[in-house]
This record gives structure tokens, C-alpha cells and sequence, in this order.
């Protein structure tokens, strides 16, 4: 590349922000609902923009929202957002081949700022480009526009919730948007056994002490999941 | 609950996301996960949303209860972003059955 041309990190971020924007529309309501929401679980608004900046990560905030408000251990509450975010244990090591070349501070805060948009979003042309510089710049500018229309609408929501009167049960959003993501994810078989059977054990194991019941039913959706997953291999095979 | 229980649970669900989120970015290819495990773990999320939202919408004051107006609610909700794609339908749909079951019950 000449002298002349713009540096490769800025090339990159521009294309990764191009391929991003339309999908970042969808970041809007979820956090406007996780600003109400953390509102209704009895947070005030520093609180609140606390936990945000900290985790950034709604699908953990919001799942993790009824526990705290429950009063629940906190060994239970880190075993369930670790299962909430098992997820990106597979996206890290899809995108890390893209990371080579990369200083460690800067691969701290890509992990950091890993979504489930961003990942789905450019986890293909992260692979196909040999600059370093430019794939950092594809990742980290998306990447960072996610955290900040995030910052910001849950900014909002936060206020939002404030002039909303408490009988209309804003916390019930949180639910309906964790019913959101478990949509699309069960309209794969194996997935929706892994959902039923977690969704059905944690319901009958609700008594168990010290809300154990909670991490059998994780324990028991995912190796239903997998069982489901491989008889429906074995019937294909025959 | 107090004040600073709040904050340490906020760094804890912190590094609950983080480090598995840096996990491979930060350690790089010296490490790779067996296949199996790969494809086991794909469950984890789906079967820890259902375990928080089934018993929300199933269980009133302690007692199973298949007919409340939070599970009319939430299946009218499954089927609006089943339905159609806007992101904002699931919400209206879910909070309208909602306070519409309750205003009738009394």
C-alpha cells in the first residue's frame, strides 16, 4: 500500500462499519428494555449504568436480573451468566486466527467487546484479509459502535423507566425479551429439547436448596441438547 | 441486599462474560476445544434461558399454575417474533395480553 492512501487500520474500520450498520438497528430496543429493566429490579440509575459499562452484555444482565432481585448465591448467579455466555468461548476461537499479529492489550479489549452481532456479522471477512492492522480496524470499529449505542440507549431506557408508573409491570419486558432470543434458537430440534428440558427441570426442581435446581436443569438442557443432536445424526446415517 | 453484595455482583457476571468472550482471542491458537465439547456447549445458552424464563412464566406464588395471564403473555409473544421479524412487536404484542388478561380477570 502507498505512502499516500489511508492507513490500513482506518481502511478496515470503515468496511467493518459499513457491513455492521444495518444490522446495529437491533441493538436499540434490547437496550432500551435492559435500561427499564434493571430499573424495575430496584437499581438506581448509577447502579444500573454500573452493571452496563462492567458486563455489556444483555442476554447475561437481563438472565441474571431475576437472581439478583431473588437474592440468589452468588456462585449460582456466576454459574448461570457463565452458561448464558458459554457461546462465546466458540465464537473467540472461530474469530482468534484473526488475531494474530495482534498485542495482547488490544485482544483483551476485542474479547471485552465481543457481541453476538459483531461475530455474526464480520467473522467472515475478518478471515479473508492478511493486514493485521486492517482485520483489528474491520473488528474494533463495529465493535465499539455497538458499545456506544448500547451505552446510550440504556442511558435512556434507564430514564424512560422513571416516568413509567410501576403497575404497568415493566419488569415483565425483561422476560419477553429472553423469550426473544430463545426463539430463533428453537427452531432447531436438538435446541428446543435442550430448551424444554432445561425450561421444564428448573420449573419442577424449583424447591431444591440453595437454587441447585437451576444448575441441574442447565446441566440436564445441554446434555438433552446433545443426545437430541446425535439421534437425529444416527437416523440421517441410515 | 447492600450496597457493595450489588457492586461485587456486577465485576463477578463481569468476568463471567469477559473471559470466556477473551478467552481464545487473548490465548490465541496454542489452545484449541476438543470438537465434542464445541458441540455440547452450543446448548448451554438455550437451556439456561429456558431455565430462568420457564419457571417465571409457569410458577404463581410458589404453585404450578398452567393457566396465569404471564404465560398467555409470553406465549403471545414467542408467537409474534415466531411471526414476524420487527423487534419492537414481541414487546407491544407480550405487554398488551399481559395487562389486557389482567384487567379482565379483576
Amino acid at each position: 500500500m502507498s505512502a499516500t492512501a489511508t492507513s490500513p487500520f482506518l481502511a478496515g474500520a470503515r468496511a467493518g462499519f459499513a457491513v455492521f450498520l444495518p444490522f446495529s438497528v437491533g441493538l436499540v430496543p434490547w437496550a432500551l428494555v435492559m435500561g427499564m429493566a434493571m430499573r424495575s429490579a430496584g437499581f438506581s440509575p448509577v447502579e444500573a449504568m454500573g452493571m452496563n459499562l462492567i458486563v455489556f452484555a444483555g442476554t447475561a444482565q437481563l438472565g441474571t436480573l431475576p437472581l439478583i432481585v431473588a437474592g440468589a448465591p452468588l456462585w449460582l448467579i456466576f454459574f448461570t451468566a457463565l452458561a448464558l455466555n458459554l457461546r462465546f468461548v466458540i465464537f473467540s476461537a472461530a474469530l482468534a486466527p484473526a488475531f494474530r499479529g495482534v498485542g495482547p492489550a488490544a485482544r483483551w479489549l476485542s474479547g471485552h467487546l465481543l457481541t453476538d452481532g459483531v461475530f455474526a456479522a464480520c467473522a467472515d471477512g475478518l478471515q479473508k484479509a492478511d493486514d493485521a492492522r486492517w482485520r483489528l480496524g474491520y473488528y474494533l470499529a463495529p465493535s465499539l459502535w455497538s458499545w456506544l449505542l448500547w451505552q446510550a440507549f440504556t442511558l435512556l431506557g434507564v430514564h424512560a423507566a422513571a416516568v413509567v408508573p410501576k403497575s404497568w409491570s415493566l419488569e415483565f419486558m425483561a422476560t419477553i425479551a429472553l423469550i426473544v432470543l430463545l426463539v430463533p434458537m428453537s427452531r432447531v430440534r436438538p435446541m428446543l429439547v435442550a430448551a424444554l428440558v432445561g425450561g421444564g427441570a428448573a420449573t419442577l426442581l424449583r424447591g431444591m436448596p440453595l437454587k441447585l435446581g437451576a444448575v441441574v436443569a442447565i446441566v440436564l438442557g445441554i446434555a438433552a441438547g446433545f443426545l437430541a443432536e446425535n439421534l437425529e445424526h444416527r437416523s440421517q446415517r441410515r | 441486599m447492600n450496597d457493595a453484595d450489588l457492586w461485587l455482583i456486577f465485576i463477578v457476571i463481569g468476568l463471567a462474560t469477559t473471559l470466556p468472550r477473551a478467552s481464545f482471542i487473548v490465548l490465541g491458537n496454542r489452545v484449541s476445544l476438543p470438537g465434542t465439547v464445541q458441540r455440547a456447549l452450543r446448548y448451554a445458552p438455550a437451556a439456561a434461558l429456558a431455565a430462568i424464563v420457564a419457571p417465571d412464566l409457569l410458577v404463581v406464588g410458589g404453585q404450578l399454575a398452567p393457566l396465569n395471564a404471564k404465560l398467555a403473555a409470553g406465549l403471545a409473544a414467542a408467537a409474534s417474533a415466531l411471526r414476524w421479524r420487527n423487534p419492537w412487536l414481541p414487546f407491544i404484542v407480550g405487554m398488551a395480553v399481559l395487562h389486557a388478561l389482567r384487567a379482565w380477570s379483576g
